[in-house]
């Protein structure tokens, strides 16, 4: 069976339906990065979206349980170019065909994704539809500009957790709240390593629920941007800056933004993928970072009131990808502080949680990634 | 970070000659490395022996030095220029070695060089096994379990502790001889005992084995701030148990998760920053249990390698030119992308097309070697491909060996026929089975029909343990093949019925339409025009290191079948294709790849644009800053004609990429592409006999008695006629492949019977064999009027090596006036009846003062960059120049150069590579490299030709001679001149006879078998210093081959001609007289050309 993607230019793209038949809308987002595709699709972030995978071969190591970021596919529609026949992994435990049919995945595949990127690329993330039905240009554009009036934006409320969870740490381990409007298992993960208490609370938590809880910390998750719920929750952010210590993730670094007063700036492509580069002002060590977002703090808005640093920068068109603010305890990460391997934790969820209770808490890996490391310094470190 | 300002003057140390393991890709880094240091602004001073590179030009570096990669050059060197820092990690191991053991000897602290890049302790934790060990130990990265034992009993006792199967290595063995592999407790223990034996240290390492598990490789950077990046992962086809270079690879890894693959990134982080390195990059080669997703960590190595040349060429990022920035002390984010042009390096590259990597073999070079692969590389050169997809990339990679395949089988070339894999017998199946199990050059092809008689993919895997992925992609090739199939002609010359969409699906898995015509019944062109009328084309992406996020500034492109094109042909401008010369193999290597760029250069100063189509991803001429435009694609006429369908250059020049376009010429010219330079009808005289006889005779030029056969009869009438003994080859072959001197009739009905298939077309080529005869070669370069002559080439060793092995020397000095006279006026004439324009080379014979023509080349050959660093002159560059146009006058070539210095060409082969094969040197070229030793009188520059070439001529001990008969008069005066200098001098009876009634001192030893200690014991005991062994005519003596080998396996000096005996012992006399070698740089020697 054939498939299309219409874009909102106007462009077209023919393929081949893979996944269930069907025809479904969202903004067309690309990722460069070559593994992850389970991940990409269960992560909440991606609600909605028209994924293009930029990597031309998928499904190669099948899919696992464990690599699911939500407990279902976000994505409206996937595009790709080949999709593997077998899979091979000793994790594997099912067929990337076989997930794309039970998640009711519409997608296309044999599609000239380069081709696609490049237009994406040049012409800005667009409104896109997949279409099993027709490949007919002007009836497709046609039923996309009319989908685009009633579409929709509200995952959040669909992906954020029913009602408050808890989930049992150490003892002795912080207490931490995280707001839930989308957050990923492998940052939830990465809390459990490091043995933290966690309560995951709805989207529509009041902040006062949540002072009255008295956390260590409070974590706003990352989330579908855009969403119709966000500026409800800014609503109520703003009342706990200062309040609670915080970390911002994503979405929920875009949230402290508004709260404290800035401006979001959508950008034309976006950073999708698992190669950018961040770096502090003034320092020449940075970090290679996993990303996923279409929207930034705009700099240039952000109240000097609210006492806030910009420590990470992207370092090729110099977005903020990190900030952090002494005296409303807080550090917000655009990027995704993805864990480093098997076990391990990104450093920020550590100065998080030095943040949180900055006396008893002594974080695992102490190359923070704000330092500048002077050469001398560096050829010790290494040698060490 | 900004770069350093307390260093000014960096050395740096290329790779020496090509060999096995060691090839163009260390020309690739050096060349990215010289232009990185020059544009920071530092004094760059270059050592290298090898003239074939671009590395060498003296433009490259602000001084160059050919001299012997020892450390007693490189003293000499660091002394006269008093370099402040060296960097070693660009010229492989060669470069890592000779300026580790600067470190050891306490050189680079007496002069006060510091070492960038990497530091004594960092080259010292990642090639000591024992620090090594420690190192990943102390960060918990897992090595395969190991220990070392004195005993059987305590190897045992490690080897049940581990586990089966074991390996198990000899310890101070070379070559990695004697090692084996344990599966049980009986095979443990004898081959515990059979190791200890060999190891002269009594010591072997019971090492846990890996084989079979996945081989993953990891390319990383780290700068002095610590900013680390991945290039690329690659993921080794073949598992673990065959050496990477001999792999079948694709980048990036296809089987790993995304955990793994984050997991894999965190330890090569961890490991860069373990082993120290704070300015470059680093290979890191992991295995991984496919059951279990257990990880060890195999090897690293702290430097510039043949992976990582492999892994710039297949993202497009720059590792060479950025590690050699990181090393003086930029960071990162400090160096600029040139490919994006607005993004800096600090970032990881990512790809949206497969890259597939497969090697090229020469096992047919070396009869008596086993065809088979394992963990001592045998590959001479490498293709790489790229697809939008593993099955296209795959295909385009087989066809990019040009080893006349078109692609996984399905050309008319497969060894079993459909037919019998329908209907396999039993020994059909064992003998593929067995193909599959074993790794060989082959496998592929077998898995192939593996597939096809019936084999599922868990079998093929349970054999192979290749990766089921990989396998199944090769399932879907041969499923294709049997929808192609179902469309096939009744008669070649009909329409094709094949529907377009199965003629695209096709295309997309990369089949060539050399498949499609022999699986269709059909011609190439009719599968041509039949694409073309149903618009399936090759359409051009490029490769940008994004992923198509930014936009890409070098037009870096690769073909594909998919709907739109991003190579936008320029209209505005003049264009010339240059067609380069494929994977490296013996005969064609490095030096047309020499020429292919300084064509691309010529180019560019004339105002053209320059297209360079290559599939050699060591070389510099696919480096992306080499021509205006790059196509990665295989060299066979439908590539490259796909092109020149969207290029429409004016023209192509084919004579700098060896045969590998020249093959292609005939189509190409007749499918209308213009080639450039001498015309395809001179081509053609000079490379058929029979015009080519005309024309000497025309030209009352002289050539040895001939006659062709296609058959036995023919050819002992030829024989008869011009007498033995005879030189025998078949027409259009390279490197003197199955080319034989042949002594009598029994000989030569063998080897019409065995060596070759003639025919009408194809017939043998026999002459007569000119013997004890000098070879010379000439240099030169026309313009359809004037020749000037580049440089006149007197071989050492006689006539009967082959040209390519044989070492020479420029100026000849042998050759009298008359003589040199002769052969120029001859070059002349031939040039100008040939209306050359451009490179021609020349081959004499010269007997009893008769100046004989073997052959003539109008096209680059092997020796124009030694010839153009001896003269000055860049020959290939001006050749361009011609072919554009210019004449020899318009480019100040008018006459030619008189050079005061003397330089010594001198082969380096690989017979450690394969052991059993014998040593000798013939007709059929071995070599895979060349070395230059230049000075200022010819027994120097030969002594440093040897030196360079890793012949270590000794200046005292004992040399061991036994020579055929014919040579034992010509030997006296050398074993005399050796006992003059103070050698001991052993031989065997024949030659001890002939030596001690000429007054000459000498030891007789006993023949193989018939006493000891023979010539082998004192081998084995280090007290032989020297051999001198010449081949006793056509038979080879078992005895000698065992010579041979043994000087070959314990390194000692080998000589097998006494021309080359003459000449070592010059080289001997000058070095004894001269302990201290001069060095000299390339522009001094130049400032003194005329």
């Amino acid at each position: 069976m054939k498939a299309a993607l219409i874009m909102e230019d106007g462009s077209l793209f023919d393929g081949i339906s893979v996944g269930v038949a069907g025809e479904t809308i969202g903004e067309v987002v690309l990722n460069t990065a070559v593994t992850g595709y389970q991940e990409m699709m269960t992560d909440p972030a991606n609600a909605g979206k028209i994924l293009v995978l930029t990597y031309p071969l998928i499904g190669n190591y099948g899919v696992a349980k464990k690599f699911n970021e939500s407990g279902r596919v976000w994505v409206s529609g996937l595009i790709i170019k080949e999709p593997s026949r077998i899979y091979s992994n000793w994790q594997a435990e099912g067929s990337f065909d076989d997930f794309l049919k039970r998640e009711k995945v519409v997608a296309a595949a044999d599609v000239d994704t380069r081709t696609l990127a490049i237009t994406i690329r040049d012409k800005g993330q667009m409104l896109g539809m997949i279409s099993t039905r027709s490949s007919d240009r002007d009836k497709l554009l046609k039923k996309l500009r009319q989908e685009k009036k009633n579409g929709r934006a509200d995952f959040i409320s669909a992906a954020s957790t029913m009602k408050a969870a808890e989930i049992k740490g150490k003892p002795s381990g912080a207490r931490i709240a995280v707001l839930d409007l989308g957050m990923p298992q492998s940052l939830i993960r990465q809390l459990k390593t490091l043995g933290c208490n966690i309560t995951l609370l709805p989207y529509n938590t009041s902040a006062q629920a949540i002072r009255a809880m008295k956390p260590d910390g409070l974590i706003i998750s990352s989330g579908p941007e855009g969403d119709a719920a966000i500026a409800k929750v800014v609503d109520e952010v703003k009342t706990l800056i200062g309040k609670v210590p915080m970390l911002g993730i994503g979405l929920g670094h875009e949230i402290i933004g508004l709260a404290i007063g800035a401006k979001l700036k959508k950008m034309k492509v976006g950073h999708h993928g698992v190669n950018y580069p961040v770096r502090g002002a003034d320092s020449f060590k940075g970090e290679i970072t996993v990303q996923n977002h279409s929207y930034v703090v705009d700099e240039a808005s952000i109240p000097k009131k609210a006492g806030v640093n910009i420590t990470l920068r992207n370092i090729n068109d110099k977005t903020v990808e990190e900030m952090e603010s002494r005296t409303s305890k807080f550090i917000s990460a655009q990027y995704s502080p993805a864990s480093p391997g098997f076990e391990e934790v990104n450093p920020l969820f550590c100065r998080f949680l030095k943040l949180c209770a900055p006396k008893n808490t002594r974080p695992r890996n102490s190359s923070a990634n704000t330092e500048t490391l002077k050469r001398k310094e560096c050829l010790e470190y290494a040698k060490a | 970070m900004p770069k350093r300002k307390d260093i000014r003057k960096i050395l740096m140390i290329g790779s020496g000659p090509i060999v096995i393991g060691q090839a163009c890709e260390f020309d690739y880094s050096g060349s990215q490395a010289c232009k990185a240091l020059r544009e920071e602004g530092y004094y760059t001073i270059l050592v290298n022996s090898n003239p074939a590179t671009i590395m060498t030009d003296p433009n490259m570096a602000d001084v160059t030095y050919i001299e012997p990669l020892t450390v007693e050059a490189v003293t000499e060197i660091i002394r006269k220029e008093r370099p402040d820092a060296i960097l070693p990690t660009l010229g492989g191991q060669t470069g890592l070695n000779l300026a580790f053991f600067l470190m050891k000897e306490g050189i680079l602290k007496k002069y006060g060089v510091e070492s960038i890049g990497a530091d004594v302790d960092a080259i010292s934790r990642a090639e000591d096994r024992e620090l090594f060990k420690k190192a990943m130990t102390e960060i918990g990265i897992g090595v395969p379990k190991s220990g070392i034992a004195r005993s059987v009993e305590e190897g045992m006792k490690i080897g049940l502790g581990i586990g089966f199967p074991l390996i198990l290595r000899p310890a101070y063995t070379l070559g990695g001889s004697g090692g084996s592999t344990a599966y049980n407790k009986e095979e443990l223990e004898t081959n515990l005992a059979k190791g200890l034996e060999i190891s002269p240290v009594h010591q072997i390492l019971v090492e846990q084995s890996v084989l079979g598990w996945k081989e993953i490789e990891f390319e990383v950077m780290r700068d002095c701030v610590d900013n680390v990046i991945m290039i690329t992962s690659m993921e080794n086809v073949d598992p673990m148990g065959i050496h990477t270079g001999d792999s079948v690879v694709v980048a990036p890894s296809q089987s790993l998760t995304a955990e793994e693959y984050a997991q894999f990134v965190n330890l090569s982080k961890k490991i860069i920053r373990k082993i120290g390195i704070t300015g470059g990059g680093a290979n890191i080669q992991f295995a991984q249990n496919p059951d279990n997703g257990h990880i060890v960590i195999i090897e690293v190595n702290p430097r510039l390698s043949r992976s990582s040349a492999l892994a710039s060429k297949a993202t497009g990022f720059p590792i060479a030119r950025v590690a050699t920035k990181l090393a003086v002390g930029l960071t990162l984010p400090e160096v600029l992308n040139q490919v994006t042009g607005r993004t800096t390096a600090f970032f990881e590259p990512t790809v949206d097309y497969c890259v597939f990597k497969i090697c090229r073999f020469t096992f047919e070079k070396f009869p008596g070697t086993q065809r088979i692969l394992n963990t001592s590389m045998k590959a001479v050169g490498e293709a790489m491909s790229i697809g939008r997809n593993f099955k296209e990339a795959l295909q385009k990679g087989i066809r990019s060996t040009e080893t006349r395949r078109f692609g996984l089988g399905a050309d008319g070339k497969d060894k079993i026929t459909d037919a019998k894999l329908k209907n396999p017998s039993a020994d059909l199946i064992a003998e593929i089975k067995e193909k599959i199990r074993v790794p060989n050059d082959d496998r592929l092809f077998y898995i192939r029909y593996g597939i096809m008689m019936g084999l599922s993919n868990d079998e093929i895997y349970e054999l192979s343990r290749i990766d089921r992925w990989f396998i199944d992609n090769l399932r879907e090739i041969v499923e294709t093949e049997e929808g192609i199939k179902k469309h096939r002609n009744r008669h070649p010359e009909n329409a094709l019925k094949i529907p377009p969409e199965i003629l695209l699906k096709a295309k997309k898995s990369g089949f060539s339409d050399v498949q499609l015509a022999f699986l269709l019944n059909s011609t190439e062109k009719n599968v041509r025009a039949t694409r073309k009328k149903h618009n399936i084309k090759a359409v051009y992406k490029l490769v940008d290191t994004c992923g198509g996020e930014f936009k890409a500034e070098k037009p870096y492109y690769y073909s594909t079948y998919e709907k739109k094109s991003e190579s936008e042909p320029s209209s505005n401008k003049k264009k010339v294709l240059i067609l380069g010369g494929g994977p490296n193999r013996i005969g064609q290597g490095i030096e047309f790849d020499y020429c292919c760029c300084h064509a691309s250069y010529a180019l560019k100063e004339e105002g053209y644009e320059s297209i360079m189509v290559n599939c050699n991803p060591e070389t510099v001429s696919t480096d992306y800053d080499t021509s205006d435009k790059l196509y990665f694609e295989p060299l066979t006429v439908e590539d490259v004609m796909n092109i020149v369908d969207i290029e429409k250059p004016v023209g192509a020049i084919v004579q700098f990429g060896g045969q590998t376009p020249l093959n292609i010429s005939g189509p190409l010219a007749k499918a209308g592409l213009h080639i450039l330079g001498t015309s395809p009808e001179s081509i053609d005289i000079a490379e058929d006999r029979k015009l080519f006889q005309h024309m000497l005779k025309k030209l009352k030029l002289i050539q040895p008695d001939n006659g062709t056969a296609t058959s036995f009869e023919e050819a002992a009438d030829v024989a008869k006629r011009i007498g033995y003994p005879v030189v025998v080859r078949p027409s259009f072959v390279l490197g003197g492949r199955a080319m034989e001197i042949v002594y009598d009739e029994k000989s030569l009905k063998d080897y019409m019977e065995k060596a070759v298939e003639a025919s009408p077309e194809r017939p043998i080529l026999i002459d007569k064999f000119l013997e004890d005869a000098i070879e010379v070669d000439v240099d030169a370069i026309a313009d359809g009027e004037r020749c000037v002559i580049g440089g006149i080439l007197e071989h050492i060793e006689e006539a009967g090596i082959h040209s390519g092995d044989s070492a020479m020397v420029l100026p000849p000095h042998t050759l009298g006036k008359d003589i040199i006279e002769t052969i120029k006026k001859n070059t002349y004439a031939m040039a100008k009846e040939l209306k050359v324009k451009g490179l021609m080379n020349v081959q004499y014979a010269v007997k009893n003062n008769i100046v004989y023509i073997l052959e003539v080349n109008p096209r680059a050959s092997r020796t124009v960059p030694f010839v153009s660093k001896a003269v000055a002159v860049p020959l290939a560059k001006l050749a361009t120049k011609i072919m554009l146009g210019k004449t020899l006058k318009e480019l100040g070539f008018a006459k030619e150069k008189e050079v005061e210095c003397v330089a010594v060409k001198e082969s380096v082969f690989p017979f450690v590579r394969f052991p059993g094969v014998d040593a000798v040197l013939g007709p059929e070229m071995k070599s895979t490299g060349e070395v230059m030793g230049i000075d200022s009188t010819f027994g120097m520059a030969y002594a440093k030709s040897q030196i360079a070439a890793g012949q270590k001529l000794p200046t005292k001990g004992n040399v061991f001679i036994s020579v055929k008969n014919q040579d034992k008069r010509n030997v006296i005066f050398v074993a005399k001149k050796l006992a003059d200098l103070g050698f001991k001098i052993f031989a065997t009876s024949g030659t001890a006879d002939a030596l001690s009634s000429n007054d000459i001192e000498v030891k007789m030893l006993p023949k193989l078998g018939e006493g000891r200690p023979n010539i082998i014991d004192l081998i084995k005991d280090g007290k032989v210093d020297m051999i001198i062994n010449t081949p006793a005519g056509k038979m080879t003596k078992e005895d000698e081959t065992k010579i041979r080998s043994h000087a070959i396996l314990y390194n000692v000096p080998l000589i097998t001609t006494v021309s080359g005996a003459q000449a070592s012992v010059n080289g001997i006399e000058n070095l004894i007289k001269k302990p201290h070698m001069n060095v000299k740089s390339l522009q001094e020697y130049h400032k003194k050309i005329k």
